[in-house]
């Protein structure tokens, strides 16, 4: 048995990877927070309907090394897009604000925290199960 | 792993926002020199222009320093003269400095600053938590 197939673990581990892209690009906005003319970027929100419909995608099977990847697995990069409505652009053109992103930051963190814990609950509620038998 | 490509961006930010410390550094410590003889200039401010650039073998956008040029506004001028670098009317050349400026620019750089290690931190946090999950 393959703990990454059942549903709830490959769900949280979908919403990990996306919490790991977020927190690269909230870095990349942070290191630039000074750059004129960049702007600040964030992903595609991460929805459940989306997660649940790739869960239900067929993927071709590559069987040979020379078979080409589909246009988008399961689970793949999520899109990086440019924030529309920004709060402010300063002078230079560049339309971070550190506040904000410190507060997308810990957001970012709690969540992530929140499924770690998850995980850590459902591993321990299998070895409950497991147990219980004598 | 993304988480250490996060740290690398913010340690970047780090490094970049540590350059433009030093130039204010350099400007405050030169608020008053003025030129050696009358002829010569004062000490003109140095700038800091900041750059984004793509890291292709990781596919982050890093900042880095693009240049540090000088600010070409104008001298101050102070009647004085007994100084040694005065010109025929009197006049010394002072350099154009102002130290608000650069205190509120110190400022600015020491948030930046912050907000990357903190960064870091969050980064260092979610991975420690990820490693936890192997302990239960």
């Amino acid at each position: 048995m393959d703990l990454g197939n059942l549903g709830i673990f490959k769900l949280m581990s979908r919403k990990m990877d996306w919490l790991t892209q977020r927190q690269e690009v909230i870095s990349q906005n942070i290191a630039n927070a000074n750059t004129p003319e960049y702007k600040g970027r964030d992903l595609k929100s991460f929805s459940f309907r989306d997660a649940l419909s790739d869960n239900r995608r067929l993927t071709p099977a590559a069987t040979d090394p020379t078979h080409l990847a589909g246009t988008r697995g399961p689970g793949g990069l999520a899109k990086e897009q440019k924030v529309r409505d920004p709060y402010e652009t300063a002078p230079d053109g560049n339309n971070v604000v550190l506040e904000e992103q410190m507060m997308r930051m810990g957001q970012n963190a709690m969540d992530y925290q929140t499924i770690t814990n998850l995980y850590k609950k459902q591993v321990a509620m299998m070895k409950m199960a497991i147990r219980s038998g004598g | 792993m993304d988480l250490y490509k996060s740290m690398a961006v913010s340690a970047s930010g780090l490094k970049a926002q540590g350059t433009r410390l030093k130039v204010i550094a350099e400007n405050l410590a030169n608020a008053n020199t003025t030129a050696e003889t009358p002829g010569d200039l004062p000490y003109r401010r140095k700038t800091v222009i900041f750059k984004n650039e793509l890291d292709r073998a990781m596919d982050v956008d890093k900042v880095r320093v693009a240049k540090v040029g000088v600010d070409k506004g104008d001298f101050q001028r102070r009647y004085d003269p007994s100084h040694p670098s005065a010109d025929a009317e009197g006049y010394v050349l002072l350099p154009n400095v102002n130290s608000l400026v650069e205190a509120m620019d110190m400022r600015e750089a020491q948030r930046s600053y912050e907000a990357n290690l903190s960064a870091i931190d969050t980064a260092r946090q979610m991975l420690t938590r990820t490693i936890d999950i192997l302990r239960t």
